[in-house]
């Protein structure tokens, strides 16, 4: 299988009208947004997208939508994590016929298999297609499964198109880890960082870069991945640090700060759907207020 | 408080007899190695020193060794964090009698203090010193207690001897929290990695870092900073992940299976003190085969 970087992949939001159904509409406009503002890939619907709260039928809608809708301009990687691997692989199955360009999955929500069904899960996903398979690592969202350098090897043993991690433990020996003993055996292997904690990642070795703040920030995010794939990493730290803040600002906010934080752009995608909670006025009010604050975001493109 | 704390700095392990009585001659010996190969500093004893294992008194003893061997050619700071907070006080209060260079403190052990008694533990142990003082923060270790930002920033607008931090979260986000606040409000303060993560905390602001394994590989040790500082990142990488085979060996019931390794590098200093397991001649051989394959045997110095 020939090498996939997918280089900086942002990971849009999926915007509701007022009955929480999806705004396709506005999707457009989301879509168009990030492939103007430095999009080399979308990958979707992930976490930030909402995806553990779409049906089966919209998370194969709302790809299908936005393969149509990009037209080979970027490649679209299609998320397909779900509890079961059956349905997981269905999925995966799906995108790769509605022309994904790649899938990519996290370990199982809500169960803790052991080691040999964790890798039976993943490798069930990838053998459904013969596009790339990415594995999404995310240990705080799902503290319960841990993958190893075993794991990661395994699979690579079994799957040609297993084409990397994208990390997002922050974890400096988990990456080093993985991708020191996964070049040995399968040099393409790709880290990616989950995150736009990229300088870091980056010095130990990840090409590509999963993120969401690109619907806030899109040109720091840019500049930052831009120096970081040139390796001057001394040269990304301001707007790392920048980066960093940002994201602790949304971060604070809670699960609908994406959301909020968009809102303050002037760029409105509606709520979160339920069990996320809207963001309320007085926090809404904080963020935008510390938004005014920040110096980074004067230059960022405000509205559509 | 002119104390410029960069490079590879070295931690010594406590040298034991084979009853588990100190071996403050063979101390002497390894304190000069450290010097002599290449150290920009030496911190005793971190808990690779096996602090807590050892009586005020004998941390007293030892100290006063470091401070008389090292004879003002490098700076000496001393790990004064005990289980009773008086006990550090007083360890602080001999630190700065000796002529000690400086002194280093974790979060307290055991107890879950609030952030209001982090900040008041630190006020009053850096106001009881004319030394200046390095936190250290290590939230794996200490179930989650660490350093904020918010805390950070607190400390360093409160005492003008806050110099340092020994950040070993290994993490981006975590590093990045600390780092942005502490080095905007005070440039020259040193964000100093637990071991030797250099390559992803270097572009970070990072100055340097603690040592796991200076005693077996030195040299190893100062290429990758001088790669790191140069920032020759292709280099960087090589090395790095070197290091981090070695971590991922030693940090193994830390730090018997460094002493293990530090017989084979013919440079014995004896047991470990229970509960920590001493090792085996099985775990030598075990590690003596790990070095070979790294090279680090060829080249790195054998003996005192």
């Amino acid at each position: 299988m020939p090498t996939f970087t997918p280089g900086l992949v942002h990971t849009p939001v999926t915007p509701f009208m007022r009955d929480l159904q999806i705004d396709f509409g506005l999707y457009e406009k989301v879509l168009e947004f990030h492939l103007r503002n430095g999009a080399e890939a979308l990958a979707l619907p992930m976490h930030a997208g909402e995806s553990v709260s779409l049906s089966e039928d919209e998370q194969r809608k709302l790809l299908e939508f936005a393969i149509a809708h990009v037209k080979g301009r970027v490649p679209v990687i299609a998320h397909v994590s779900d509890a079961g691997t059956g349905i997981a692989a269905d999925r995966a199955r799906h995108a790769q016929d509605a022309g994904a360009a790649a899938v990519v999955a996290t370990t199982p929500y809500y169960w803790t298999p052991p080691p040999a069904m964790l890798i039976e899960h993943f490798a069930q996903i990838a053998a459904a297609v013969n596009i790339p398979f990415f594995l999404y690592y995310t240990p705080v969202e799902l503290p319960g499964t841990k993958i190893t350098t075993d794991t990661v090897l395994k699979l690579i043993d079994r799957l040609d198109n297993f084409a990397g991690l994208v990390d997002v433990s922050l974890d400096w020996q988990f990456m080093i880890n993985i991708v020191s003993n996964a070049w040995r055996v399968r040099p393409e292997f790709q880290l990616l960082s989950g995150s736009e904690y990229m300088v870091s990642a980056g010095a130990v070795g990840a090409t590509s870069m999963f993120t969401s703040l690109a619907a806030i920030a899109p040109k720091a995010v840019s500049e930052l991945y831009r120096r970081c794939r040139t390796e001057k990493y001394a040269e990304a730290r301001k707007l790392q640090e920048e980066l960093a803040a940002l994201r602790q600002i949304v971060k604070r906010a809670g699960p609908p700060g994406l959301k909020g934080a968009l809102r303050a752009m002037g760029r409105e995608c509606g709520e979160p759907r339920p069990p996320l909670p809207a963001l309320g006025a007085a926090n809404y009010k904080q963020l935008n207020t510390e938004f005014k604050a920040m110096a980074a975001l004067r230059a960022e493109p405000r509205g559509w | 408080m002119a104390l410029n704390l960069k490079g590879v700095m070295q931690s010594p392990v406590t040298p034991l007899k084979a009853d588990f009585s100190p071996d403050l001659e063979t101390f002497e010996k390894l304190l000069d190695f450290h010097v002599r190969t290449g150290a920009t500093a030496i911190s005793w004893p971190h808990h690779k020193g096996e602090s807590l294992n050892l009586t005020i008194a004998e941390r007293k003893a030892f100290a006063e060794v470091a401070v008389k061997v090292v004879a003002k050619r490098i700076p000496v700071s001393i790990h004064v964090s005990a289980l009773a907070v008086e006990d550090s006080m007083e360890l602080a209060r001999h630190a700065q009698q000796i002529g000690a260079d400086a002194i280093i403190a974790i979060t307290p052990y055991f107890w879950h203090p609030t952030v209001e008694s982090l900040y008041d533990y630190f006020v009053r142990l850096g106001t009881s010193i004319d030394l200046p003082l390095i936190a250290y923060n290590s939230p794996d270790y200490l179930a989650g207690l660490e350093f904020t930002g918010d805390l950070t920033r607190r400390l360093i607008e409160r005492l003008p001897n806050f110099i340092a931090m020994k950040e070993a979260s290994f993490n981006s986000e975590r590093f990045l929290e600390i780092s942005r606040v502490a080095l905007a409000l005070r440039p020259e303060f040193s964000m100093i990695a637990g071991v030797e993560f250099l390559a992803p905390s270097v572009p970070l602001g990072g100055k340097g870092s603690y040592s796991s394994a200076g005693a077996i590989c030195p040299n190893l040790c100062t290429a990758l900073y001088e790669a790191c500082a140069a920032g020759e990142s292709v280099r960087a990488r090589e090395l790095q992940f070197k290091l981090a085979r070695l971590w991922d060996l030693f940090r193994d019931q830390y730090p018997s299976s460094l002493k293990g390794g530090m017989v084979v590098m013919g440079r014995p200093v004896g047991p470990t003190r229970p509960p920590l397991p001493t090792a085996t001649k099985e775990r030598q051989a075990y590690i003596e085969t790990h070095l070979g394959e790294l090279g680090i045997i060829d080249s790195e110095p054998h003996g005192w």
